[in-house]
């Protein structure tokens, strides 16, 4: 199924030399979700839930089709616990700020994990910082894998959410997020699983790890820029109120008050991102042309000939050896700054991404200043490792 | 610019700069202190100036940066050592000027005229520029005070 599967992608038709090795920044979008997208707005598109004219109602039938279709995606009986955000950091600020704040006080911790992203951990910071409560951040071992036993003991009867990334968008690492979700339940913590990095992959099933809020971005599963997702489990809907005011969140308005209507539609304040979510729906239905299982074999392969490889470059450090790792690999090369090596690389056309990957807090623990990221998706081949070994190779020789 | 034409700019100024940056040393207790810091890539060199009757009479940096934006910084300090406040200012608007211009329209020494050269290799303008706009900023900052 994945043989000829760059012929599903336009980029590599305009760039067939192209070796890209940056999926974990965004993902390349099949013609199959441009075509949706190019659908809606050519001969589709009209303002959702507000005309009563058939090009209105129709817009208004696909866009909650496309709720359904994401919560049938993650295994939810319930599209009214899927709310579309225009991201996984907008979905994780909601939480933050829609449902904890206001319950947050001086004295109780939030917990959080060196492993997270920017995006997982400063909304976190922040309103921690305000309301006099602790952030509590879970270290990790030398392997790079989170320190499950200090994860355990930092959760309290006083830690009012655990949230973390699935998998770690610099080191690759695969948390087990089931053992987790099932350590803060244990203490009637809600728990925050960000599949950013995941989600267009892995099995999410909410009756497999029942998580209470999960939140991912459409551009990282070839979807569209500006689209993604949150989650949240019916036990919480209530809790959730709105952020951002406006049109298309109220019950009644008047001079003197206004009343809301119910999670997802009270966080969706505006017009939403509606060809966006076009391509979203477009992306699950391609996702669903693949087995999961098989994409994570065909990316694991490609990742695990990238380590083989590079290890053989005395002048190539892997940061990180997580037991359980994704499609993702950080490396730094002796004398050679990250992004002189991305710099050169691209001289190749291959391109990867280097940087801090807005993981500072984890970086400055490992000392390294910026590493250079691989990151594999199901275009990925062998083959474009070996052009990456020779480009490193050719790269040491020129630089010394 | 092709693969080659950049690899003779490294060869020719940014290498060699990178390996033996000028006074690449932190100098504590300098007139005048400050970070050149990228928040999106991490590069960061701190710069310890001593101004003596506003001019930069000694000057230093360390950090950790990219090759470009390491040489660009030491040959920075180079240019301004021995060189009045005013001067400094000038020569970095002049510089960061021609960086983002299209095309550039004064001529620098060799090694300056490599930097600008090296604004066409995609995506490292900011890495050039990051010690001469730290600089500029700290200028533009006294002279509002001043």
């Amino acid at each position: 199924m994945l043989k000829n599967i760059k012929t599903y992608f336009p980029i590599f038709e305009k760039y067939p030399d192209l070796a890209y090795l940056d999926s974990a920044a965004t993902t390349q979008r099949p013609k199959s979700v441009n075509e949706a997208i190019n659908q809606f707005n050519s001969f589709e598109n009209a303002n959702i839930h507000r005309g009563v004219y058939d090009l209105s109602n129709s817009a208004t039938k696909k866009f909650e089709q496309a709720r359904e279709k994401v919560a049938r995606y993650i295994g939810s009986s319930n599209p009214k616990t899927i709310a579309f955000t225009s991201g996984t950091t907008h979905s994780i600020n909601i939480i933050a700020y829609s449902f904890l704040k206001s319950t947050l006080n001086k004295g109780d911790n939030i917990v959080i994990t060196l492993l997270d992203h920017h995006a997982n951990f400063i909304p976190w910071q922040m309103i921690a910082q305000e309301k006099g409560a602790e952030l509590r951040v879970v270290p990790i071992n030398k392997k790079g894998d989170l320190d499950i036993t200090s994860l355990g003991k930092m959760l309290d009867e006083k830690t009012k959410i655990l949230s973390l990334n699935h998998i770690s968008n610099s080191l690759g690492t695969v948390n087990d997020i089931h053992e987790i979700i099932d350590l803060g339940h244990k203490k009637n913590i809600p728990v925050m699983i960000d599949a950013a990095q995941s989600v267009a992959y892995y099995d999410l099933d909410i009756l497999t790890f029942n998580y209470d809020f999960l939140a991912f971005s459409g551009h990282k599963m070839f979807a569209p820029f500006g689209t993604g997702v949150l989650y949240v489990a019916e036990k919480w809907i209530k809790s959730i109120t709105p952020y951002n005011y406006g049109g298309g969140i109220i019950k009644n308005v008047s001079a003197e008050e206004t009343t809301f209507s119910d999670y997802p539609f009270n966080i969706e304040a505006g017009t939403p991102n509606i060809s966006g979510v076009m391509g979203l729906s477009s992306a699950i239905d391609f996702i669903n042309t693949f087995d999961k299982a098989e994409m994570r074999q065909h990316i694991s392969d490609v990742t695990h000939y990238c380590i083989e490889q590079l290890s053989t470059i005395n002048d190539v450090k892997i940061i990180g050896t997580p037991e359980k790792r994704s499609g993702i690999v950080s490396f730094v090369v002796k004398d050679i700054h990250p992004h002189d090596v991305a710099s050169f690389l691209n001289q190749d056309n291959i391109a990867v991404r280097a940087g801090m990957h807005c993981t500072q807090p984890l970086l400055m623990y490992l000392e390294t200043p910026a590493t250079v990221r691989v990151s594999f998706s199901i275009y990925n081949d062998r083959q474009e490792v070996d052009r990456l070994k020779a480009s490193l190779v050719a790269l040491i020789k020129f630089w010394t | 610019m092709t693969k080659e034409e950049i690899q003779a700019l490294y060869k020719a100024h940014i290498l060699p700069e990178n390996k033996h940056p000028y006074h690449f040393e932190a100098k504590e207790g300098t007139s005048v202190s400050f970070d050149a810091y990228n928040p999106m890539c991490g590069d960061k060199f701190h710069l310890y100036l001593n101004v003596v009757n506003d001019v930069f009479d000694t000057v230093h940096f360390d950090g950790i940066g990219c090759a470009i934006s390491k040489a660009s910084t030491s040959m920075l300090l180079k240019k301004i050592e021995g060189m009045s406040k005013i001067d400094a200012k000038a020569i970095c608007e002049k510089f960061i000027n021609n960086l983002t211009n299209d095309h550039q329209v004064d001529e620098f020494n060799d090694e300056l005229n490599t930097l600008i050269a090296l604004k066409h290799f995609d995506g490292r303008i900011d890495c050039i520029k990051l010690a001469w706009e730290a600089l500029l900023n700290y200028l533009l900052v006294k002279d509002l005070e001043g």
